[in-house]
Formats: structure tokens, sequence, C-alpha cells
């Protein structure tokens, strides 16, 4: 499998904050060649990369599997249904788009209703969430038959493969990350046995707080910690400062609530593997998983490894699979430069 | 109604000017069932007898184009702009698929993050989208894609809830699905097919088609908007879903033959066919072309209704289709006498 099929793979997947099961098992699957898996109470998946002696440190890697999406709230006397997010979901997206309804037996395609124009002329005006109603084909008996309040609601996007190893879909927020961390765990594990353990962290519940992160670090108790989300990749309308470039390596981030020491490692470890990187500076927190992470137990030093991104909340995220590639490369090197010897 | 070629038509590029794959298609679909030739516009003209000879010439027609986008500017970034080819609601735009010819394209938005609340609550210009193809410079893309290079959206066909069909490009090849329904199928009475180009950018093809056919009745096989939807009040549902064909005797582009519109409801009485007239003068068709050119021509539109016209996601229901493929016979029937 390619790195961009890797990708599109896991994107596919559904996993709506809450409702990560489908994305778990399929990332289980790829993962459990790396180690023993298991899940925690709140579904994030943990893989047991390596594991050396206690008093040796233990490094997570974590990126999340759960995706933006909708959630149920209502069904009308003629069978559509009103949604709210689940996540930061763009709204301008949402018109006219096909969707899926997560029910309890399965799949239930639809649309995102339109109004027509000529009955909807002011064409600048985006709906609230709760204005927006979605088609399923059903009256109102059957869908309240068959969908539940609170089924999860996500937009359908064929995944693609762009130019220059670029790919789009859905969820590459953060199933980039996902496959950044699982090509990291493959490399380690073939390194294994190292000088400290490696934990993979698939967690659940980052778009609506980053729960999973923080409760799976709270039980792993690591030392070290490397959250690998995505960020903004530049785009003519994005102000260049806030974004890093496509194609251009894996941005480290630098940010109060990360560690300084572990900033100058990651990039210092790609300049002596030749491994292109991009710098990515944040005031506070990072509003990723990092930032539980980091202050789980008695507190996680934490870096930050980020997949430039366009179109970050949107169905049509493109992330550059070389920059995945690269991302993965710095994990693993950066883990077995600082922490792989006397194994 | 035959689900396969539907959902073939359907997956086809056929913005209008550019509607040869569709064209192709629909030739291979009604090959040994008529007599049929293509006209310099790129119309596919058909003629099928019937058991008898009409006392006034007839012709269906259902046009093969559909809206979409058209490259205008190659960006030195290697990002495309692009235009609207006909009606397209700006606010459908972000966040789609599209494909230009092999080339898949996404339609981004910035990131949410980015946006003030302002931003937030603000469909983006059409000037301020662009496709990314992922090319990293203008010469990339210009090895992919030419100026005037027509976009689709790339979506899903697939049945929907209870016998609901969703797809792009319903609009009109629903119409051309129940045209070749009609050739494929025994005629009570000779009659002239259209498979026009150009509807969406002006009826354009329309008007050839029928000058050349000259025929006396038009019959435009459509599809048309229905606001059977949450929020709309009843006087502006216009036609709604599982009601059966929709016939119109007014809209923004013709005033139909009042006789005819009233021949075609008691047809649809008299066979027990549902039916519905379109409540609101709204919309047009190729109706106006057929209706005006050579000699002119009594005119009558029947349309399937059909949800979230002109956008990636139209929403039709298998029974109107039937139902309607059920009343275009029995008209052939009733006109042509």
């Amino acid at each position: 499998m390619t790195t961009s099929e890797l990708v599109l793979t896991l994107a596919g997947a559904h996993g709506v904050a809450g409702s990560e099961g489908k994305a778990a098992g399929l990332a289980r699957g790829l993962l459990s060649a790396c180690g023993p898996c298991e899940q925690t109470p709140l579904g994030s998946l943990i893989c047991r990369v390596c594991t050396a002696p206690e008093d040796r440190p233990h490094i997570l890697l974590v990126a999340h599997m759960d995706e933006i999406g909708m959630v149920v709230t209502h069904i009308d006397d003629n069978g559509f249904l009103r949604v709210g997010n689940c996540g930061g979901v763009d709204r301008a997206t949402l018109p006219a788009a096909q969707i899926q309804v997560h029910t309890k037996d399965g799949i239930l395609e639809g649309v995102v209703c339109t109004i027509p124009p000529h009955l909807n002329p002011d064409e600048s005006k985006i709906p609230k969430m709760e204005e927006f109603s979605i088609d399923v084909g059903l009256d109102a008996e059957t869908a309240r038959e068959r969908i539940q309040l609170g089924d999860r609601v996500s937009v359908r996007s064929e995944g693609c493969e762009l130019l220059n190893r670029r790919v789009a879909s859905k969820s590459i927020d953060d199933r980039g990350g996902c496959a950044a961390v699982i090509l990291a765990a493959r490399r380690l594990a073939d390194c294994a046995p190292l000088g400290c353990s490696v934990s993979a962290v698939l967690s659940t519940l980052e778009e609506v707080g980053g729960q999973g992160a923080k409760t799976a670090a709270a039980a792993l108790r690591p030392t070290h910690a490397i959250a690998v989300d995505v960020s903004f990749g530049y785009t003519p309308d994005s102000p260049k400062h806030k974004c890093g470039e496509l194609g251009k390596g894996p941005m480290i981030g630098i940010a109060p609530v990360l560690d300084n020491r572990m900033f100058e490692d990651l990039k210092d470890t790609a300049k002596r593997h030749g491994l292109p990187y991009q710098i990515e500076v944040m005031g506070g927190e990072t509003g990723t998983d990092a930032d539980a992470v980091a202050v789980a137990g008695s507190g996680v030093r934490t870096g930050m490894v980020s997949i430039p991104l366009r179109y970050m909340h949107t169905p049509v995220e493109v992330v550059s699979a070389a920059d995945v590639e690269a991302a993965a490369d710095l994990l693993a090197a950066y883990v077995i430069d600082t922490f792989g010897g006397n194994g | 109604m035959d689900d396969q070629m539907l959902k073939t038509l359907c997956g086809l590029p056929g913005v209008s000017g550019a509607e040869e794959p569709v064209r192709y298609e629909i030739l291979k679909q009604i090959e040994g069932h008529c007599i049929y030739r293509v006209d310099p516009l790129g119309n596919v003209l058909a003629f099928k007898k019937g058991r008898q000879e009409p006392v006034h010439s007839m012709l269906f027609s259902a046009h093969m184009d559909e809206v979409g986008l058209i490259v205008t500017y190659i960006e030195e970034s290697g990002l495309l702009r692009f235009t609207t080819v006909g009606g397209i609601d700006r606010r459908v735009l972000p966040g789609k698929t599209v494909r230009i010819g092999e080339q898949p394209g996404v339609i981004g938005s910035k990131a949410v993050h980015l946006k003030s609340a302002e931003e937030k609550d603000k469909a983006p210009a059409l000037d301020a989208l662009y496709i990314d193809i992922g090319a990293s410079n203008r010469e990339e893309a210009e090895a992919k894609v030419t100026l005037g290079d027509r976009a689709v959206f790339c979506t899903h066909y697939c049945e929907m809830g209870d016998g609901f069909l969703r797809g792009r490009a319903l609009d009109d090849r629903l119409g051309c699905a129940l045209l070749i329904e009609m050739l494929r199928g025994e005629l009570e009475y000779d009659a002239h097919f259209a498979f026009t180009v150009q509807e969406e950018t002006g009826t354009t093809g329309a008007k050839t088609a029928a000058a050349q056919i000259g025929a006396e009745i038009g019959i435009a096989v459509e599809t048309t908007t229905a606001c059977d939807l949450p929020d709309v009040p009843p006087e502006k549902t216009v036609c709604a879903l599982k009601k059966g064909p929709v016939l119109s005797f007014m809209d923004r582009g013709t005033v139909y033959d009042l006789a005819l519109y009233r021949r075609a409801l008691e047809t649809a009485q008299e066979k027990g066919i549902p039916c519905q007239p379109k409540a609101g003068v709204y919309g047009g068709n190729e109706s106006r072309s057929v209706q005006t050119a050579g000699n002119g021509a009594q005119v009558l539109a029947v349309s399937v209704p059909c949800r979230y016209l002109h956008t990636p996601s139209c929403v039709a229901h298998r029974s109107d289709a039937d139902n309607t493929l059920a009343l275009l016979r029995a008209l052939n029937g009733a006109f042509g006498g």
C-alpha cells in the first residue's frame, strides 16, 4: 500500500467524534503487526510498539482518529432530519453535500437540503446549523424507526489522488497524522528492542475537546509525547504567517505548552537526516491533543509535529503524501536517536 | 425505467457545449431502435415509426447538457479559476470534488478556524473560489488542463431511502433516459425525438433541432424544481416528489398551449396516471425555443419533479420517472389522432 493509499484508506473510514469504532477497527488491523493493541474506556487505540524496563523513558506518539461531523437532533413530520455539529464544521461546505447517516443497523445515504435560489435569493448567506435539513428519502415513521437521535452524520467524499502526490478527502484531519504514526510505529517495531518504551495512541474525541488523548496519557503515564496533527497549509486566501506549505515537510511546533528541548531535538534530528521541515509557532496552547497530553498526570514533556493541510474541516482536505512520509521519518528518527540506544 | 442506463448517463460529463460523452452513450442506446442523425450543433435527431401516422407531427425533446464549471484562468500557483456554465448557486461549490476530464480537483475553502464570525456566515464570491488539482505551478497545471475545459462535480449516484434516486445531472439525463425508453418500446404514432445541446446556456440546441424537424407539437421532457422541503410554505412548493409528472401551463420562458395542457391532464386522468400541474411561474426550459422555431409549434412540458436541481446532488423518485414514461406514451397516443 502506498502512503497515498494508506492516507485515503484511513480517511475513508467513518469516525465522527464519539463514534470512532469503524476507524478504530481499521487502524487496529494496520497496527496489530507492530505490537499488542488495546482500547481505552473512551475508545482510544493503544499499540505498545516497544517495551523497555520501567526506568527507561516511555514515548507516546499520538494522533487523533475522530473526525468532525454532525449529529441527528430531530426528525420532522415529513422525515427530514435536523442536525447539530460535532466539532467545528464549516457550514459553507454543507449545501447539497452528499451525506451518510450512521445508524445502528448501517448507513443511510442522504443530501443536505438546499432551498432553490428563486425562493432563497441571497446567495451570500450561509444558513445557521439549526437551519439545515437533511433528506434521507424516508417518511417520518420509517425515519424514526431507522434513525435514532444521536446518530452521527458524515459528509461523503470520494477520496482522490491529485498531482504531486497530494491526496484529497474528508477526515485527513487527522487520519493523515494517524498514517504518519502508523508508519513510524512500523519502523520502530522493526528496530525493537529499543532503549525506551514506545506506545502509539490513536485517540478519540479530539474534535470535541481531547478527552481521548488525555485519558490515554493518564493510563500510559509516558515521560515524553509527540502529538501528530495537521496544521494550516498555505492557500492564497489564508494568512501566510499562520500557514506552512504543502510539500515542504512537517511543521515542528513551538508553543508555551510544548517542551523546548524536544522542539530543538526534533529540528536537529530533521537536519541530521536531511528531512525537510518547517516551524510552526503558537502563542499558547496548540488546539490539539498536545494540550491535554502535556498536563496529564504529573505532566508529560510534549512535542508537536504537524502535517500542512489545505482546506481544513472541509470534505476536501488536501495533504502531500511526501509530508506524511517525512513526518513518519522524523518521528522514528527522533525516537531512535534520542532514546533508542542501549536496547 | 432502466436503472443501469440512467446511472450510466448521470455519470457522464456533459457540460453545455461539451456533450460528446453523453451523445455517444445515447447513440449506443438507441442504435437499432430508430433512424437518427447528428446535426451541426451536436443535437441527436431521431425518428421512430409507430403503428399509425399521426395527423399532427410531434417532437419529444430532452437536453443532454448539464450545468457545470469552465476553467477561465490558471494562476501562477497552479490553481484554476473558473466560472459557472448555466445557473449554479455559488453556495453549493465549496468543499466539493470535481473532475476535469480525467483529472480530479477540489474546490476548497479557507480553514474555518481562520474565518471571522462574519466570514463563517457568508458564502465566498465566485471570484474567490478556485479548483486545486495539486499542481504547484502554472506549468504543471497547463500539462493537464486547458482554458475552456469543463468541470463536473464528482458525486456518487445511488438509490436513497424509499425509491429515491440521488445523482448529479438527473437534469436532464432523466429526460434523456425516458426518451430512450420510448424509442426502445412500441409507439402508437410516428414521432420525432431530439436529444439537444446547450439547453442550460440559452436553450440553443432546441432552436435548431425544432427548426429542422418542423413538428406541429413539441413536448419537452424535463426535470423541474420540487420545493417539498422543510421551511417552504405550501404555496411555494411548486411540485412534490411521488405525485407524478409535472405539467406546465406557464413558466419564465414559455406560455404553454392551453389546449395541449388540458388534454394532457385529461389523458393522465383517463389512464389513471398520477400527475400534477406546476403550481407557480418559475424557471423555464427549451419549450421556448421549440415554440418559436420555424413556423412555430404548440408546446407542452412534461417534467419529473426533482429536488436540489443544479446541485451536485439532485434527488428524484423512481415512481415519478415510471409515471412520466407512462404519461409520455399515453400522450403519443392521444396527440397523434
